[in-house]
């Protein structure tokens, strides 16, 4: 295990490499002249050599004129060291600016995640065991809209007959604003924010994942060892969840892993639409202004998080099935 | 319930043949029962894979109404083509339905007066009843319709502007309702006193009053419109005319003047036209007929391929009336026949055939309608009936935006799977057949690409690059981000296929015919697994059509006025939106739905049909 386990280590570093050069080479697509707009304040002081002296010296602080491998390294240096750049909305280090809005998206997937792994798999596992029955075919035909759907489609439906025309829920926003309270009611004020974003979620990850459930499940129970163990006389609690779900769990992690990462991305429309102050909103507003540190930031972390993933994913296998670790 | 119990309940359920079923059964060719002693004809896999797919209801239905959709996407934009530039400041917000120029029954036979608004129209009959009809709803929150003031008596004469309404009445009342943002619909207190009402007129923003004796009274948006009060034919007025800026009277003695103050286009006014005898406005030019049916036209004459106001049509007998609308004019001849010239866009200028069977006594053209009235009193109409899904908030038609958007979705879709298509079959089956170090580059590569954030890197890609590209540029750029970002899946199931089949026989056979690898992977076995590839195809097309409406809802794929319906929906994301304004969003959500559901639907039924497991399961 110890072997598989820095084989993958090794991997992810390798692939972590690649892509934080592909995020340079965005970097470096990012338009204007870092020299140029620190000399221009000058500009009308200074005699044309002067300023085009200091323009030079400029670029050669900075660094602009080194060969590209040079750059790379030491932007990587720099964001080893944590320094992400200075974004120019808030002007302040990127890192500060990031640190609420994730807070806010962990919290909200947090609840996200429980919620729908809590509804899923056991509706996947249903659907499977009682496969074509109208129950199953009742939620077929559901998943399928749910995951034709795209998300907006719903939050527009949602707003529509629960902000706008019952009335029971806010159309947007976090909180009351100028809202204060024991932290209970701050808290229970919070959820009648996030009641309708968190549905949105939810039901917009329900369709895929309640598919894949059930798929795995039925390839699970197609087995021959499923036949043996019923064969046995196992009872069919037995069979279904200890035996038949072990061998649905492998293609179910990949799923689980894959949608955490996807969740960041959901969470771009479901964010921006009810004005969430998460990672989304804040990544589609600093692309709106240009405010590309903080975009390339959490580009960066989201990379990150999907090679984490991938990684947990990975080792997971390790765990669940032996033979991946054999294998290798 | 037991296996056993399940399985009788499905004999059950199986015996039950109702009538839909049997419908679709004829209809989408249900599969024939054999008996015991028959023998089932030998097909070859793909015809079965069709077989089972036809039997596939859901999938079927599903095929149809894509097909069908398809078809209206194709054809649909040639009927209806898309002008990217257009604009109707009239027409913003507008519900759907055709009731523009549903005029009441009632009022056939005894029009005493017509006036026209952008969507609505108000009629007055011989007996002072006031009746209107149309969108009434200017705003959000006003109708002209529940707005009529209580107790205005019987009432003559009826003035539409652009979203207010005057009436007077007998007694020589004006009244006044409507969006009075500008104070016109506030009747100053000395027109209250006057007694010599003889003609009232409401423009864009701004309402006028006509005494009997030549003078002008002007309320309203006076920034807009240009417009001297003191000017010096105040006592010699007979009529006038409102562009959508501008106040153009007629004397006494047959004279067109300029009543503002600027030297503009309006104020080139034509010499030597003789005595005229009415005038009328469109939007930005003015008409003027004289005694001898002449027609002259002057100001800032649109510049559309569609007609202009300035092309005044040949008439066998003498014009005797004129009227204008937003960007066409009528008139009326000696013999009681209709013309009509200018911009035709939504039929305005289109006089039905059967008005030259019956004499017109009266016209009335404002906006983008048409009344006509007969010498028995019947009325006759054309022009704008309405839109069947509504307008959006730039006045353009959702209706025709759906059809162009869907195409463009469409297309988008199809090139960036048929990209996506060519790079995961290629990779994979190279992958798959060589292996070794070669595939070992080639899947660290897809598992790189798998692991960048699909739709914040296509959006910042569009940010950082697409930025700088023109409007089509951009719709091909969108093309190449999905198909290049969205091969990885494809990819994996190709090689995973041609592994499984790389050591079967015929590929060992035809390996020892000495047959080039090249040819190997891509005419022997990718013919095999081209099944597993039609259905990747079919779902990420789904997939590329989610994203790019995505993408284009938040701003960052397909830029408006090129539409798809993705963004149709930008900027329909608030409260007010969605709130009033429903039909901006619903029939683009309904499209988009449907077609993403079928297609899935399509994929399924495939996957179904070609995987032979999937009749046990």
């Amino acid at each position: 295990m110890g072997k598989y386990v820095a084989k993958r280590l090794l991997y992810m570093l390798f692939v972590l490499a690649v892509m934080t050069f592909v995020l340079f080479f965005l970097y470096n697509l990012i338009p204007g002249d870092p020299a140029r707009a620190e000399v221009e304040p000058m500009k009308h002081r200074l005699k044309p050599e002067e300023y085009q002296y200091r323009y030079e010296q400029a670029r050669k602080r900075l660094g602009l004129d080194d060969p590209l491998i040079v750059r790379y390294g030491k932007w990587v240096r720099n964001l080893l060291k944590g320094d992400l750049g200075i974004s120019k909305v808030y002007n302040k280090p990127v890192i500060e600016v990031l640190k609420p809005p994730l807070k806010v998206t962990v919290t909200v997937n947090i609840f996200v995640t429980i919620f729908s792994l809590g509804i899923t798999i056991p509706l996947g596992i249903i659907c499977a065991v009682k496969k074509n029955s109208k129950f199953d075919k009742v939620v077929q035909v559901f998943t399928i809209v749910g995951y034709s759907l795209p998300v907006f489609i719903f939050a527009l439906l949602f707003i529509y007959a629960f902000a706008v025309k019952l009335r029971w829920f806010p159309v947007s926003g976090m909180k009351t604003p100028n809202f204060s309270g024991t932290p209970w009611e701050e808290f229970k004020d919070m959820m009648h924010h996030l009641t309708l974003p968190l549905i949105v979620l939810i039901i917009g990850s329900l369709g895929g994942m309640t598919r894949y459930v059930r798929a795995a499940m039925i390839d699970a129970l197609s087995m021959d060892c499923i036949k043996t163990a019923r064969a046995k006389g196992l009872s069919e609690k037995v069979v279904i969840y200890s035996h038949a779900w072990r061998n649905a769990l492998l293609p179910v992690i990949t799923l689980i892993i894959g949608w955490f990462m996807s969740i960041f991305s959901g969470s771009l429309v479901t964010e921006t639409m009810f004005v969430l102050n998460g990672m989304g909103k804040i990544y589609i507003d600093a692309l709106n202004n240009q405010d590309y540190n903080i975009a390339l930031a959490i580009q960066l972390f989201y990379i990150v998080m999907a090679v984490l993933g991938n990684l947990i994913a990975d080792l997971s296998y390790g765990i669940v099935d032996p033979r991946v670790r054999v294998n290798k | 319930m037991s296996s056993s119990q399940y399985s009788k309940a499905k004999e059950n359920d199986k015996s039950k043949k109702s009538f839909t079923r049997l419908l679709f059964g004829k209809l989408f060719g249900g599969k024939k029962e054999l008996s015991i002693f028959e023998e089932e004809q030998v097909q070859s896999p793909f015809r079965t894979v069709i077989r089972t797919f036809r039997d596939n209801k859901v999938s079927m239905t599903a095929f149809y109404t894509f097909l069908i959709m398809f078809l209206i996407l194709t054809i649909g934009p040639m009927i209806k083509p898309i002008d990217l530039s257009f604009s109707e400041t009239s027409q913003q917000n507008i519900a759907p339905g055709f009731d523009f120029l549903k005029f009441p029954k009632e009022l056939n036979g005894k029009v005493q007066d017509i006036a026209i608004g952008p969507t609505f129209s108000l009629g007055v009959s011989t007996d002072g009843d006031l009746y209107i009809w149309g969108k009434t709803r200017v705003s959000r929150t006003i109708d002209i319709k529940a707005e009529v003031p209580k107790g205005m008596g019987k009432i003559v004469k009826v003035a539409a502007g652009f979203d207010h309404v005057l009436a007077l009445n007998d007694q020589g009342e004006v009244f006044a309702w409507g969006s009075g943002r500008q104070m016109q619909t506030t009747i100053p207190d000395y027109i209250k006193s006057l007694n010599n009402i003889k003609d009232i007129e409401a423009g864009y923003q701004n309402s006028i009053i006509l005494t009997e004796d030549g003078y002008i009274h002007y309320f309203g948006n006076a920034m807009n419109n240009d417009y001297n009060e003191f000017n010096e034919y105040q006592g010699q007025i007979k009529q006038v005319a409102l562009t959508a800026d501008a106040v153009i009277g007629l004397t006494f003695d047959g004279q067109v003047v300029y009543l503002g103050m600027m030297d503009n286009s309006y104020t080139k006014i034509p010499e030597n036209m003789g005595n005229v005898i009415d005038i009328a406005a469109t939007a930005t030019t003015v008409a003027a007929l004289n005694d001898q049916g002449q027609v002259f036209v002057w100001g800032n004459i649109s510049t559309f391929s569609d007609g202009n106001e300035a092309q005044v049509v040949e008439t066998d007998s003498r014009i005797i009336d004129i009227e204008g609308g937003r960007t066409h004019y009528t008139a009326l001849t000696e013999s009681g026949q209709v013309v009509a010239w200018g911009r035709n866009y939504y039929n305005q200028a289109s006089v039905p055939k059967e008005l030259s069977n019956v004499k017109i006594e009266r016209i009335y053209t404002d906006f983008y309608q048409n009344y006509a009235i007969d010498e028995n009193g019947n009325i006759h109409v054309w022009g704008l009936k309405g839109y069947l899904m509504g307008t959006d908030d730039i006045g353009r038609d959702i209706f025709t935006r759906l059809l162009n958007g869907g195409r463009m979705t469409i297309t988008i879709g199809a090139v960036a799977v048929i990209i996506s298509t060519i790079i995961g079959v290629i990779v994979g089956g190279i992958s798959g057949y060589f292996g070794g170090k070669l595939d070992m580059v080639l899947q660290r590569i897809s598992e790189m690409v798998a692991s960048l954030p699909f739709l914040p890197f296509a959006m910042i890609l569009s940010s950082l690059i697409g930025n700088a590209m023109s409007a089509t540029q951009r719709v091909y750029f969108i093309m190449v981000v999905l198909g290049l970002l969205s091969w990885t899946g494809l990819q994996r199931l190709v090689r995973a296929q041609v592994l499984s089949v790389r050591e079967q026989e015929y590929v060992t056979a035809a390996r020892s015919l000495g047959i080039k690898k090249y040819n190997i992977v891509f005419r022997h076995i990718l013919p095999n697994v081209i099944s597993v590839i039609l259905v990747d195809a079919t779902l990420s097309f789904a997939l590329s059509m989610l994203t790019e409406s995505t993408l284009s809802f938040l701003g960052f794929g397909v830029q408006p006025p090129q539409p798809t319906w993705g963004n149709m929906l930008y900027g329909s994301n608030n409260s007010v939106v969605i709130q009033n304004y429903w039909w901006r969003w619903v029939f683009a959500s309904i499209a988009l739905s449907i077609c993403v559901i079928c297609v899935n639907l399509i994929g399924d039924g495939l996957r179904d049909a070609i995987d032979p497991k999937s009749h046990e399961r």
